[in-house]
């Protein structure tokens, strides 16, 4: 068995074959979803399609360089779109797949895919630890303000909720069991069932039969449709801004990942505070996220210790505005309310009456409202209805009496979900679609009333899927099924991708600050002389790691064992000579330290039959021995001196 | 030669440049979209392109060159130059350049001695060396090119580029007397009736002069004789220019070789007597390549 077996490949530069073109399969999966209108969306899209393009016609070394270097910057520009970790993979492995086309170019004698790969996750598994040193200790940048945020340009709309709310319209998303989103509290369980309500869209502008919401909708249309003026612009009122200066709160309290619904209004619990710049809260307590409509949301919200500032943000002339003489009936009804007395609460408290009394029906199936005096139709006619009916009905009563009132739509409850791995999380579903009112109460502010909880049939908790499917028809019945296997698999890989949310989302400039501050304490000056020092430490653990990963994966198992002892061998200075046999140097190295004697042939035989015998032994029991003889072996080699 | 710090040199490549730039873009559409994929992926690249810069080092330190022993070659032709690379572990993506000379792709050498047979074409005769021997590796990634030079110490042995032309013929006037008295042994052929002599045991039939036999004169065999038995003595044409007539002399030797026949050659101070065989037909060119 000659010792060097050294293969020499005198192989040209070979390229292209399946390599490139993986990594191009990989990048238009990656890009699945993105909005093609958005100026990062469509940047991206363009480079894939110049890459293509380019791979197609590529002939030489350098210009297959060139196609695998914009791959990565592909990769990472969808990387700044899609932060979910189904889209991570992806970009993580056409990564994977760019780099293995590089080695190739390199290396001209391996063209087995498999190995590449191989080979291209080793240099990426030693390239990680310098890479998370700068990511973590390296200096972060707030954008560049002047050039604004990339990517504002909407696409079109998806289902879910709408901006026009008609009583009725959310009846149709209850037969809908498609997902709308997941929150998950770290650090923390789901708030109680009663306040599971996520708002999303403020609908205040009411024409007699629906309402309205003139803030919200894409963002083009968010500031055009308001004639009068509004006091309303996002974060003008709160000052709570996070750049602002404010004291360093804690990490998310709220990881969000919603569904795409054709609004940049995202669902939120209304208390909190936003963790990323693309996320503006409104004077009405609407969430917005600045960027395209047609894509999923992934963010975070903090706690905030006060209580959030829209609650209390005044009513305008808006809130009170009236289609007058649309509902004669119930401005009639709502009059009498306002001789009775003022205030908010006491209009509220006759309204509840009043509706308890009036024995109305929970019902998702209803006769289509008529087009003159709608909700008159429906509060003294039909007696029936679901919870845009009710909600729509009361904001109308309280407007009619005088009391600033508007309709909230979003979700409501949710399941409750453990998986296996990863987060556990709230699962909101189209299904979970509600509406409610909120009333302003002077000296308290914005009150939430759910009026759907007043009528018979109805569910009598919020959110309380348990008591509702009790009660209320099929569709509800359904929001709390835990459905199929493959719901349950759905739910498993939201767990992770959430986990993922809070992990990579979570990590900003705030929270280097603190990481900073918890590493360093006083001495945070010294920062630069940390990154340097553990650059250069990750810089020597990943040529380290990079070496051992080579030479573990040389040869078989019996060539890795050889390898080992003749690189013992090599250390104490005996070094195979050319055309020297394996028997031949066992003999030598016999001669030279006779200590190792009867192990040392043992070895070599062993390993010799192994290769070129008959098999005797099974490969197993031969492969052990082999390597507890090895191990005694280097031990005494690096015992005794040369 | 044993490659190491002193005489390792490595700069980032064009590639390489272009990598940094990838690598900046994408940390501003990091910075601007505050998102954390390009950062790590910009990061990534950034420190791939730092483990390059050692990795790619590394596959040249510890390899050790030195020259075998270079087979002579004619001028202007791909001439073979044997190197001995002793490689400490594993040397990947290899290439080598004699000038003049464009790169040569190794490829992936293995831990172990190694014969590699560079190719360069030498334009002078006579005892000639290459170039500087430059070797250089990009791998594993392309982003940094690590060289190394060195001057080969073996000369090698370059005959002069055989071309056809006209060769002088030296008349020999006592070579085919000294031939005939030798009895010409060696001369038997079969080409050319030579002459006749008195039938023996033994010959063939077919040799057997039957007409001369019918005249009652005797059994008699026929001799033949090859004409390339006619030696040749070759020599400059003193008409042309010396090193086209060393030229148009080496084509003609190895037409001669090729055919088997014998010839000498008498250049200016140097007289090589009639011969046939490789080592006559190297000493031959041998002479042609150190003719001064």
């Amino acid at each position: 068995m000659p010792v060097n077996t050294g293969p020499m490949h005198a192989v040209p530069v070979k390229a292209g074959g399946g390599l490139p073109w993986l990594a191009m399969g990989l990048l238009t999966a990656a890009a699945w979803g993105v909005a093609p209108f958005s100026l990062l969306g469509g940047l991206s899209l363009i480079l894939l399609l110049l890459t293509a393009l380019k791979l197609r016609e590529a002939r030489q070394r350098r210009e297959f360089r060139l196609v695998s270097l914009l791959q990565l910057v592909t990769a990472g520009l969808l990387g700044a779109q899609q932060a979910e970790l189904g889209s991570s993979l992806l970009q993580g492995l056409a990564v994977l797949a760019a780099l293995a086309g590089l080695l190739q170019l390199e290396l001209g004698g391996v063209t087995h895919l498999g190995s590449l790969l191989r080979r291209s996750g080793q240099l990426l598994l030693a390239a990680l630890p310098m890479a998370l040193v700068l990511f973590l200790l390296f200096p972060r940048f707030g954008p560049f303000s002047n050039l604004g945020g990339l990517g504002q340009f909407g696409a079109a709309a998806t289902t879910g909720l709408s901006t026009t709310l008609e009583p009725g319209t959310i009846a149709t998303l209850t037969q809908d069991r498609s997902p709308a989103a997941r929150v998950a509290f770290p650090g923390g369980g789901p708030p109680p069932v009663p306040q599971r309500l996520w708002r999303v869209l403020v609908h205040d502008q009411f024409d007699g039969q629906s309402w309205r919401s003139l803030t919200a909708g894409t963002a083009g249309t968010a500031t055009a449709g308001a004639g009068t003026p509004r006091p309303r612009d996002p974060e003008a009122f709160a000052g709570t801004d996070p750049s602002l200066g404010g004291a360093p709160t804690p990490g998310a309290t709220q990881v969000w990942l919603s569904e795409p619904n054709g609004l940049l209004e995202v669902p939120w619990s209304g208390e909190g505070l936003p963790l990323d710049r693309h996320l503006k809260r409104d004077g009405q307590g609407q969430l917005r996220y600045d960027g395209s409509v047609g894509v999923r949301k992934l963010y975070s919200l903090a706690a905030e210790p006060a209580a959030a500032a829209w609650r209390r943000q005044p009513p305008t002339a808006q809130d009170l505005q009236m289609a007058a003489g649309k509902n004669p009936r119930l401005e009639t009804l709502a009059a009498g309310w306002r001789l009775q007395g003022s205030g908010g609460a006491k209009a509220v408290a006759l309204a509840e009456a009043w509706f308890r009394q009036q024995g109305f029906r929970y019902s998702l199936t209803n006769p289509l409202l008529p087009q003159i005096a709608p909700l008159d139709a429906l509060l003294f006619e039909q007696r029936q209805g679901f919870c845009g009916h009710y909600a729509s009905a009361l904001s109308a009563l309280m407007r009619a009496a005088g009391v600033p009132a508007r309709v909230v739509s979003g979700y409501r409850g949710g399941t409750w979900v453990v998986p296996v791995g990863g987060s556990s999380f709230l699962d909101l579903r189209q299904s979970d679609a509600h509406a409610w009112s909120e009333v302003w109460i002077d000296g308290e502010g914005w009150r939430t009333v759910d009026p759907t909880l007043w009528v018979l049939g109805g569910p009598t908790t919020v959110g309380d899927s348990a008591a509702a499917s009790a009660q209320a028809p099929r569709a509800m019945a359904a929001a709390a099924d835990p459905g199929g296997p493959l719901d349950w698999l759905a739910r498993q890989w939201w767990g992770l991708d959430l986990a993922w949310g809070e992990w990579w989302l979570g990590f900003d400039q705030r929270s280097q600050e603190m990481l900073l501050q918890r590493l360093l304490g006083p001495y945070r000056d010294w920062a630069g002389a940390l990154l340097l020092v553990a650059l250069a430490l990750t810089l020597a653990l990943g040529l380290a790691v990079y070496g051992w990963l080579r030479r573990r994966g040389e040869g078989d198992r019996l060539q890795q064992e050889l390898n080992q002892l003749l690189r013992s061998c090599a250390r104490s200075g005996l070094v195979p000579q050319p055309g020297e046999t394996l028997g031949q140097f066992g003999g030598r190295l016999r001669q030279a330290r006779p200590l190792l004697g009867p192990e040392l042939e043992d070895f070599v035989d062993l390993l010799q039959q192994q290769r070129y015998g008959r098999p005797g032994a099974p490969q197993r029991q031969a492969l052990g021995r082999l390597r507890r003889w090895g191990q005694s072996l280097r031990r005494q080699l690096r015992r005794s001196p040369s | 030669m044993k490659l190491g710090l002193r005489n390792l040199y490595i700069v980032p490549t064009g590639f390489g440049w272009l990598w940094l730039g990838g690598a900046l873009f994408l940390q501003l559409v990091a910075i601007q979209t505050q998102s954390n994929g390009p950062l790590l992926l910009s990061f990534v690249m950034l420190a791939l392109q730092l483990l390059s810069l050692h990795l790619t080092h590394g596959q040249l330190e510890g390899l050790e060159v030195r020259c075998g022993q270079p087979e002579p070659a004619f001028a202007g032709e791909a001439a073979a130059y044997p190197l001995i690379v002793r490689v400490p572990s594993a040397c990947e993506g290899l290439e080598w350049r004699l000038p003049p000379g464009s790169f040569q792709g190794v490829g992936s050498l293995g831990p172990g001695e190694h014969q590699v047979a560079l190719t360069w074409t030498p334009e002078q005769r006579g005892w000639q060396r290459p170039g500087k021997l430059r070797l250089q590796t990009t791998a594993p990634l392309g982003l940094f090119v690590c060289w190394s030079r060195w001057q080969v110490p073996a000369e090698q042995l370059i005959y002069p580029a055989p071309k056809p032309g006209p060769v002088r013929q030296v008349p020999m006037a006592d070579w085919r007397e000294k031939t005939a008295a030798a009895g010409a042994l060696a001369g038997e052929g079969s080409e050319e009736w030579q002459d006749l002599r008195p039938h023996r045991r033994g010959d063939s039939s077919s040799r057997m002069a039957w007409k001369l036999l019918a005249q009652g004169r005797g059994a008699q065999t026929k001799r033949f004789q090859d004409p390339r038995l006619e030696p040749t003595l070759l020599a400059p044409d003193p008409a042309l220019p010396q090193e086209e007539a060393l030229e148009h002399l080496c084509d003609r030797l190895c037409q001669l070789h090729r055919q088997g026949q014998s010839y000498g050659l008498a250049l200016t101070g140097l007289q090589i007597a009639p011969d046939r065989g490789n080592s006559h037909r190297d000493r031959c060119l041998e002479a042609l390549a150190l003719c001064r």
